[in-house]
Formats: structure tokens, C-alpha cells, sequence
């Protein structure tokens, strides 16, 4: 895409949904808004990229004006600082989502855990954003597949080398799962790789791609 | 993806303070969570909760230790911390292995011991959303696989007209380990814990909660060994389990998903009590254990007699 196409793209995009203009611009700024009525809601720190957020960025609060259970919760999504108020029917998928604008957490199954192309890593732990209430997120950690790509981390690339998806509608939930074990195994063996991927469905049937790939970006982090 | 309908959510400090939510009605806990949110976004049940009582945030029940005699697990536990355990390795193989072979690497790493012996069954009549068969299970009259499709239902006939299995995997490995299951009011064998409710699926009172798995340490010579048969080798429920702990002196067997309840297979016991350890031994083992086992009317779940009967051989010949 030229310089030229991406911007008229932006600006279409920009005018016509608020949430992906908000996106884009947590995308590129890597940060940090919360639901709307974020003057009410503490942040780490106020950057420059913040200021920038116009009032129209902001979508409306999504919780609803009578719900009395709402509760605000603070957490770190790849390494940002966010608020926001949520309800008790919220999912973490939700949040991240709809309100982050970070899309790399899927729904396959239909929320019945069954798939794993919801992974995020929270707290150091893999696990399935569809079956997690965004109220219990308080202070968690969380990273997705966005985060890990834009830390640089070898898995992205060993994942382009090895060809390890085709539609690529199942790796973010590769990649956060796979991300996670490497944290906690630097020197995995490929039988600790299966063990560990062995809950994440792809339905274009890559799965022999996944172990060499994820070995490859273990030996990469070693060299480091 | 189905959204919940809305429900209010408490974060309990105490164990105490999460029974009396449940002691005043409609609330339900939520642990791990990866069963009880499924229930409700698929909305199984007849009754939706109106409060979600957390008990992730009640601390000092998340914990591993062994001490005079007895492996002592939170209830809080997460499955992938007890099969990643050293010690439950070591000494307790049935329940390491047990928690490993549970679902899916996800579901262990968010799902908690307690949780996993209190789930609901899978039957998939009881399963089915929005509360297409209002069940025995559920309040209902009819026990639908009794004529329906049940090629995964009981072998061991029904409890209280119920056909249903037990799903769990730690289930048997617990009664194969003599534990015990500790809550807020009392200290319950593991084989006595598990009830055909409505809808649940142990002896709990509404107000109760596990807090504690204790499973005293085997004596010397004693091993203990789990497997499972399911359809994929990860994230799939059994089709039957197995645990097994074998030694000179003593043998418990147990299966699971053959029947409401986790089943012991006394039988068994009685025949390898004592014997060496080999493929004949076990295999009368076996057949010992699908003495009583009938299936269904029409045959539909005839293979899993067959499966039952090389499950306990094979956990048998796995404490060798
Ligand atoms: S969407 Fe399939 S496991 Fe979460
Ligand atoms: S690459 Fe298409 S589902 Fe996995």
C-alpha cells in the first residue's frame, strides 16, 4: 500500500467508525484508553499520545446507565495501563476487543473453551479470554498476540519462516500459548511443545509446522 | 460468541462470607470457571444465577504441601500446578497424571481441583443449550438417553433413573488414593462424595465448599498410575478413566465415566491383592471389573465395556 492509499484509508476508516480509529491509534501508540468516561478513571501516566485522543475517539460507555454492579478495574495490557468500568457479564474477550480494539483474541468455538483461538497470557499463565470475566481482571497482566509481535519477539518470525498457519485464524491463540511456555521453558523439548499446544484447534490442519517453529524461536531467545 | 445474561458478581474474602451468599439462594460460585460460564452462556439450566460468588479472591486455599503423612491441595488449586507438582508426581503418579490428562492446557492452567470434582455431567441431553431437555438433572421427569442416543452413558445402569456419567479425571484418581475431601463444614471420603443431584453432581449442601483434597501418603511399595480413553488425545472428556494404586498388601481401583458416580471395581481388587503384577493377573483384573457392567438397551454403548475392562488392566499393569 502507498504512503498516499494508507492515509485516504485511515481517514475513510476514521470517519466512519470511531472504534477503529481508536484502534489504529492504540495500534501505532501502543496504548491506553479505557471506556469513555475515562476523565473519571485513573492512568499510570499521561503521555503525549494520550492528549491526543480527541473526545470523538472516545466511544460511549458501554455499560449501562442502570446496572448497578459495575466496578472499575485496572489493568496492564502489553505493558499499557488501562481503566475501565465493566459489568459482571463482561468477557476479557470482550474488553479486549470492543473496548482495547485489540483483535487478535478470536471466538472459533463459540465460548466453550474448546478451541483456544481466544489465548491471551495472563499473569504468566495461558489462558482462554472467552471463559474469563473481565471483572475478575483486576491488576492482571495480560499480552496478546499484538503485544508479542510488537516486542520483537522470535516467535513471530519463526512462525513466518516455518509457514505455521494458512488462513492464520487460529495463531494469535498459537502464538500467546506458545509465547507463554517459552516464558516458562526456555529449553523445551518437542514433546513439551505438543503437550503444550495440544489445546489449540487449526482447522487448516498446520499442526506439524507448530513444534520446529516454536523450537526454532526457543534457540533464537538463547542466542539473545 | 453468546453473551452472558446479565448477574450480579461478589468477590468473597472468606469461605464464610461465600456461604452465606449461597445459604440466602440463587447465587453459585465461580472458581476456574470454565464449567459454571459455560452452563450459564449456553444457559443449560433451568435457573440462571443472579449472584456470581467469586472464590478466587479468598486467599490461602492455593497451595501444594505435604506434611505428616498426607499431601495436602487447596481447593484453589489450578490442575496444571498439581500435574507440573513434583511431589504429586512422585508419590501421588494417579492424580499428577489425572490433572495432566484433564481437558485442554488452557482449561488446566484456569481450572482449579476443586472445581474439577464438583462439575456438572456432560451428558449431552443435560448439555444441550437453552434448556432444550429439561431433564431428571434438572427437575425434570425423563432421563432422555434412557431412549435416546446414550452411546456414552452409564454401563452400570442409572442412579436415581439417571444415566448420566461421571466426567471428571481426578474423580478416580481421588478414590483410587483413598483422599479425602475437606469443606466448611466437614471431612468427606472421596468415595462417598459423589451424589446424583439436582443439578449437581456431589453431596454438597447449597451452603458448602470445598476447601481442601487430602490424600494420605501411599505406603512404601505402593504405586499408583491413571489412564484415559477419549476420543482426541488432548481437551476431550473420557469415554472411561481408569486409576489404579497397586501394591503388595492392598489394591484400589477405580473407574470413571462408566457411571453416575466414580465406580469402584472391588472385584478387581480382591483378584490382584496381593499377586504379581502381570498380563494375565491383569487381564482377569479386568474382566473381573465388567462383571456387572450391561449395556444399554440397543447396544449403543456396548464398546465401552469392552474399553472399561482394557482400562483397568492397563492401569494395573502401570503400577508394575
Ligand atoms: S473461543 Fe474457543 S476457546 Fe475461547
Ligand atoms: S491456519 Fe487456518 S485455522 Fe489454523
Amino acid at each position: 500500500m502507498s504512503e498516499k492509499e494508507k492515509k485516504t484509508n485511515e481517514g475513510e476508516r476514521k470517519e466512519g467508525f470511531g472504534h477503529i480509529s481508536r484502534r489504529e491509534f492504540l495500534r501505532d501508540a501502543g496504548l491506553v484508553i479505557g471506556g469513555s468516561t475515562m476523565g473519571s478513571i485513573a492512568f499510570a501516566s499521561e503521555t503525549e499520545a494520550q492528549q491526543q485522543v480527541k473526545e470523538s475517539d472516545v466511544a460511549k460507555d458501554p455499560c449501562s446507565e442502570e446496572s448497578a454492579d459495575i466496578t472499575t478495574i485496572e489493568l496492564t495490557v502489553n505493558g499499557g495501563k488501562y481503566g475501565f468500568r465493566v459489568e459482571p457479564h463482561w468477557s476479557l474477550r470482550q474488553l479486549l476487543r470492543d473496548e482495547i480494539g485489540l483483535t487478535s483474541p478470536k471466538d472459533w468455538c463459540g465460548g466453550h473453551g474448546a478451541c483456544g483461538s481466544c489465548t491471551v497470557i495472563m499473569n504468566g499463565r495461558p489462558v482462554l479470554s472467552c471463559l474469563t470475566l473481565a471483572c475478575e481482571c483486576d491488576g492482571a497482566i495480560i499480552e496478546t498476540a499484538e503485544g508479542i509481535a510488537k516486542a520483537k519477539h522470535p516467535i513471530i518470525q519463526s512462525y513466518i519462516k516455518w509457514n505455521a498457519f494458512q488462513c492464520g485464524y487460529c495463531t494469535p491463540g498459537f502464538v500467546t500459548t506458545a509465547k507463554a511456555l517459552l516464558d516458562r521453558n526456555p529449553d523445551p523439548t518437542e514433546a513439551d511443545v505438543r503437550d503444550a499446544l495440544a489445546g489449540n484447534l487449526c482447522r487448516c490442519g498446520t499442526y506439524q509446522q507448530h513444534p520446529p517453529a516454536v523450537l526454532e524461536a526457543a534457540e533464537a531467545l538463547k542466542r539473545k | 460468541m453468546k453473551t452472558w445474561k446479565k448477574f450480579a458478581h461478589v468477590n468473597a474474602g472468606t469461605v464464610d462470607e461465600a456461604a452465606s451468599i449461597l445459604k440466602a439462594g440463587k447465587a453459585a460460585i465461580i472458581a476456574g470457571g470454565t464449567d459454571i460460564l459455560g452452563t450459564m452462556r449456553f444457559e443449560i439450566l433451568p435457573d440462571y444465577p443472579e449472584i456470581l460468588v467469586n472464590i478466587k479472591t479468598i486467599s490461602d486455599l492455593d497451595y501444594i504441601k505435604e506434611e505428616s503423612g498426607m499431601l495436602r491441595i487447596g481447593a484453589l488449586t489450578r490442575l496444571e500446578d498439581i500435574a507440573k507438582s513434583d511431589v504429586v508426581s512422585a508419590k501421588y503418579t494417579a492424580l499428577a497424571e489425572a490433572a495432566h490428562r484433564t481437558a485442554s492446557p488452557h482449561i488446566r492452567e484456569m481450572g482449579t481441583i476443586g472445581g474439577n470434582i464438583c462439575q456438572l455431567t456432560r451428558c449431552w441431553y443435560f448439555r444441550n443449550p437453552d434448556n432444550r431437555f429439561n431433564c431428571l438433572r434438572k427437575g425434570g421427569r425423563t432421563c432422555y438417553a434412557m431412549a435416546g442416543d446414550n452411546r456414552y452413558h452409564s454401563i452400570f445402569g442409572a442412579v436415581k433413573k439417571c444415566l448420566a456419567v461421571n466426567p471428571s479425571d481426578t474423580a478416580p484418581a481421588l478414590v483410587a488414593l483413598n483422599a479425602r475431601i475437606k469443606t466448611n463444614k466437614r471431612l468427606i471420603n472421596a468415595e462417598q462424595f459423589w451424589d446424583v443431584a439436582v443439578p449437581g453432581s456431589t453431596i454438597l449442601d447449597m451452603d458448602e465448599i470445598v476447601t481442601e483434597i487430602q490424600v494420605p501418603t501411599p505406603t512404601k511399595g505402593m504405586k499408583s498410575s491413571f489412564i484415559k480413553f477419549a476420543i482426541r488425545k488432548s481437551i476431550d472428556f473420557p469415554i472411561v478413566n481408569c486409576a489404579a494404586m497397586v501394591g503388595k498388601k492392598d489394591a484400589r481401583i477405580c473407574l470413571n465415566a462408566v457411571h453416575n458416580k466414580p465406580y469402584r471395581a472391588l472385584k478387581s481388587e480382591e483378584l490382584i491383592k496381593g499377586k504379581s503384577i502381570n498380563e494375565k493377573n491383569a487381564d482377569a483384573a479386568g474382566a473381573a471389573a465388567v462383571e456387572k457392567a450391561r449395556a444399554l438397551p440397543g447396544d449403543r454403548n456396548k464398546w465401552k465395556i469392552q474399553i472399561a475392562r482394557t482400562m483397568v488392566k492397563r492401569a494395573i499393569l502401570a503400577c508394575a
